[in-house]
């Protein structure tokens, strides 16, 4: 469990990109929304908009601020796509991009009172039952969405997304032991919450 | 009490966790939106003609409020006999070469350019091309009479200088960069 790789991310489109026809189809979407074509730039919107929001989702444990940040990904997207080189996929790349967002957005908006007194590590139990709610959540899901900000921002990033923890501890700006220790913390919260 | 999930449940949950999920609300009229907006906010204020003109309105402008100031306060001016009886004739040579080579460089931009009619650009254009041509004319005439000022030399190269760059962004072929 400690190598991302066992747990096979899920990289968007390595299973979807295989054959070349759809590699090329989609490059060539991608070259019109980057000359400006909106059309081109809504195909890229239809086929991604679910994967952003799932990273969103799941880093915020929100979904009002999902929607709101997803909603950021895609116009920060309109304007920085002519920045995408084609060096890596473009799911990774714009996975990356989403990261980024999600974190900048929390940055942003951190509470004072979480500034001051350093209470983030608080659990937030309530959020997930107003979200399930609203959305048909795995029973994972709702548990991810109940641990303490950090530890659950590490789980989503190494467990899910892939990110290494030298990686995750960039991002968060934290100690790489830090970063496994809030992934092992994660790990023993949801061994004991989900239900099997 | 409940039984604790296995490292490799943990394991196998998570790598079936889904990598979609969908939004209660549509995004797409938001970003559409927030994407027109910043689109007009860019055409009204990056078109790189619009951004030229813009620049060389505030150079014109600060051009002649230095102009007025130093016609107003300069102490030279009050006694320009003085000075033209005076004048060492090489620095007026030296304006004289200025201004013959801003008028071939930018006769050969023209005509490299397909000797584009000024009367063809906008009105708003053409007034800061003739500001800026009033501002040349009114420091080579200040020169004239104090033809050793290096104030008024690097104003007048500046003024050159800003024309040269309008009329280069003005008709220049544009590379849309991919």
């Amino acid at each position: 469990m400690d190598n991302p790789k066992v747990i096979n991310i899920k990289s968007w489109t390595d299973s979807q990109l295989t054959t070349s026809p759809e590699i090329a189809e989609e490059q060539a979407i991608i070259c019109r929304a980057q000359q400006g074509d909106q059309q081109a730039f809504y195909q890229l919107y239809q086929k991604y908009h679910r994967k952003v929001y799932a990273i969103c989702w799941r880093m915020l444990a929100d979904k009002d601020s999902a929607e709101d940040v997803c909603q950021e990904v895609f116009v920060q997207l309109w304007q920085k796509i002519s920045n995408f080189r084609g060096d890596s996929k473009f799911s990774t790349w714009l996975h990356s991009v989403t990261s980024n967002i999600v974190l900048g957005h929390l940055r942003k908006h951190k509470n004072w009172l979480q500034r001051i007194f350093s209470i983030e590590d608080q659990t937030i139990q309530d959020v997930a039952v107003e979200m399930e709610d609203t959305i048909e959540l795995t029973a994972l899901d709702t548990q991810i969405a109940r641990l303490p900000e950090r530890a659950r921002l590490v789980f989503v990033l190494f467990a899910v997304e892939g990110y290494r923890h030298e990686e995750i501890a960039k991002m968060l700006d934290m100690a790489v032991g830090t970063s496994k220790a809030q992934y092992h913390r994660a790990k023993s919260l949801l061994r004991e919450w989900v239900e099997i | 009490m409940s039984k604790l999930l296995s490292e490799q449940d943990l394991q196998k949950t998570v790598a079936e966790l889904p990598d979609e999920m969908t939004p209660q609300r549509d995004l797409w009229a938001g970003i559409e939106r927030a994407i027109q907006t910043k689109q007009q906010d860019k055409l009204s204020f990056d078109s790189p003609k619009k951004a030229a003109f813009i620049s060389t309105a505030w150079a014109a402008s600060l051009v002649v409020a230095v102009l007025v100031t130093w016609f107003s306060f300069s102490p030279q001016l009050a006694d320009k006999s003085v000075n033209l009886a005076k004048q060492d004739h090489s620095p007026l040579n030296l304006v004289m070469a200025m201004q013959e080579n801003f008028k071939q460089t930018k006769q050969t931009m023209l005509v490299s350019f397909g000797q584009p009619k000024v009367s063809e650009l906008p009105k708003e254009i053409q007034e800061e091309l003739s500001k800026l041509s009033s501002a040349q004319t009114t420091i080579e005439k200040a020169l004239t009479e104090d033809p050793s000022n290096n104030d008024l030399l690097n104003l007048l190269r500046w003024t050159q200088k800003k024309e040269l760059d309008l009329l280069s962004q003005l008709y220049s072929p544009k590379w849309q960069s991919i």
